[in-house]
């Protein structure tokens, strides 16, 4: 993290109860600097998509100050969620793609909200639908895609407005070693480019042999595990 | 820009959803059908009520033997009352004419009766505005302290119940009115509500993607306002429709020839339309606004 830059996710004394039961995440301090590349791992149930889930308003904390890109989340208002998660994109464990809507339809999707034109849609939404793989299957609606495809038209629609910082929830579960690497390979590229990855897994091999900085969650408590 | 891309995802939607779509707006019409029907017909009623009330005359029997100068000072007298419209004479030649046409094949028990045995009459049109029942009372009772007259006749008894019957009608109406209306909002409302529940999914994950919520909502918006505005036309041209092959059916037989329909003054025809948006309009904002929140 360079001197005097303020980091793109920050964290501190975080918890997160739901309702009266258990603390899914207990006491989180974490700081992610502007284009560092974090995994975040845990076994299941260690509070990984809840961490994320926070990150961009889906849950509020139980306590605890996070900070995105500068925006405190504490005090934003609902008006300015959609702001904030413009600048985040967010590949969901579970995709949430629209059923009915095309693979074209359901990237556009992202680029639509934020008020781009039609044909810069039509050219960008393309472009990255090849770049996943998916060029040939454009126009068909994304219940008929098998696992690993509705997986990467939610990696397309995550990365297609180009946002600072990326959450993957295990981006990577529904697919084989060629669609894995080539996903690292993306996710790789996009940090290159200036992004700020968080990508939650549990798959070892994806970071055994990294750089990366590697932090683990266990029971919803945090642990710096490489 | 906001309103074109709204417009634009609005059709596209309608598309998507057209069967669903179709569904609300039958729904939305139905039940206005069913009040704008009773809207109609309670109309009519009032006004087959209202213009029996206004045939039912009063008559004021002078004496027999009155000279015949002081029949237009009587006139004169029962014209100046408050809330009178209109008052004929009928001498005793025209009521015997009118008793002979009566009586039809039968005349001949009137051979040789004088002409002039029945009495002179005055026939008083009121206004049935100013002349409520109490009125029309006093108003008997004043008449008939006057030296020519006999005898003031005014159909008490039909006054009497028809002053009865229109109020309990107008009770019935206004109560049945307002359980139509409540009912059809309510099934309205839950029908609209079901429509964007059924699409939940799509509202939450336009939210996650950063969509604001007036994006959201402008397309669902734009289409309750089509459904509203449909709904309400069917329905009024449906009644429309009805209404003006009755007219033609009422035109063509002798038997009702005085009875006359009207269709709904446009007050209640802009009244329907306008709350038919509204109640689609505002039940799609409510039923969405607990998926935009988070
Ligand atoms: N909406 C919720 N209501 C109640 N409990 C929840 C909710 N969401 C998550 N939890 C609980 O919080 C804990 C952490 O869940 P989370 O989904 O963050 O785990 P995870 O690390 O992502 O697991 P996995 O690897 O299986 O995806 C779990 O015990 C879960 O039961
Ligand atoms: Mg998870």
């Amino acid at each position: 993290m360079r001197e005097g830059d303020a980091p793109a996710i920050r964290l501190k004394g975080v918890s997160k109860r739901f309702g009266l039961g258990n603390l899914a995440l207990a006491d989180i301090d974490l700081e992610i600097a502007k284009g560092e590349f974090v995994f975040l791992t845990g076994p299941s149930g260690s509070g990984k998509s809840t961490l994320l889930r926070l990150l961009f308003c889906a849950e509020r904390p139980t306590s605890g100050e996070i900070s995105v890109d500068e925006m405190n989340i504490g005090t934003l208002s609902g008006a300015q969620i959609p702001l904030l998660r413009r600048k985040i994109g967010v590949i969901f464990q579970d995709f949430k793609l629209l059923n009915n809507y095309t693979v074209f339809e359901n990237v556009a999707l992202a680029l639509e909200v934020i008020g781009l034109r039609p044909d810069q849609v039509k050219k960008r939404v393309k472009q990255v639908i090849e770049g996943v793989g998916l060029g040939t299957k454009l126009n068909r609606k994304a219940v008929q895609l098998s696992g690993g495809e509705q997986q990467r038209v939610a990696i397309a629609r995550a990365v297609v407005n180009r946002p600072p910082i990326i959450l993957a929830d295990e981006p990577t579960g529904n697919l084989d070693n060629k669609r894995t690497e080539e996903v690292m390979l993306l996710m790789e590229e996009l940090n290159a480019r200036g992004a700020t990855i968080l990508f939650a897994t549990h798959d070892e091999r994806l970071y055994q042999n990294t750089h990366r900085r590697v932090v683990r969650l266990e029971d919803g408590k945090l642990e710096a595990a490489q | 820009m906001i309103i074109s891309i709204s417009l634009r995802r609005a059709l596209a939607d309608i598309r998507q959803h057209f069967p669903t779509q179709i569904m609300t707006t039958m729904v939305v019409s139905l039940s206005l059908l069913i009040l704008t029907f009773f809207c109609l017909f309670s109309i009519n009623l009032q006004h087959f009520v209202e213009r029996f009330g206004n045939e039912l005359g009063v008559v004021v029997f002078l004496k027999q033997g009155i000279p015949q100068e002081r029949i237009p000072i009587l006139y004169q007298k029962i014209t100046g009352l408050k809330g009178v419209e209109a008052v004929k004479y009928v001498s005793p030649e025209e009521a015997f004419k009118r008793l002979q046409s009566y009586l039809k094949d039968e005349r001949e028990v009137l051979e040789g009766v004088d002409p002039r045995f029945l009495p002179p009459s005055f026939e008083i049109q009121v206004n049935r505005a100013v002349f409520n029942l109490a009125r029309i009372k006093q108003v008997a009772g004043e008449i008939e302290q006057w030296p020519e007259v006999s005898k003031v006749q005014y159909g008490r008894e039909w006054i009497d119940r028809l002053e009865a019957f229109s109020g309990i009608v107008r009770k019935i109406v206004a109560i049945s009115g307002l359980l139509l209306m409540l009912t059809a909002a309510f099934v309205v409302a839950n029908t609209i509500k079901l429509t964007v529940y059924a699409r939940q999914e799509e509202l939450e994950i336009l939210r996650l993607v950063g969509a604001t919520n007036s994006f959201i909502q402008g397309p669902f918006l734009i289409e309750a306002f089509l459904q509203g505005l449909a709904g309400s036309g069917i329905a009024l041209s449906i009644v429309f429709g009805t209404y003006a092959y009755l007219e033609k059916m009422l035109g063509a037989s002798s038997m009702f020839k005085n009875f006359e329909l009207s269709f709904l003054p446009w007050q209640y025809v802009a009244a329907i339309i306008s709350s038919s948006v509204i109640l689609c309009v505002m039940g799609t904002a409510l039923a969405m606004r607990r998926f935009l929140r988070l």
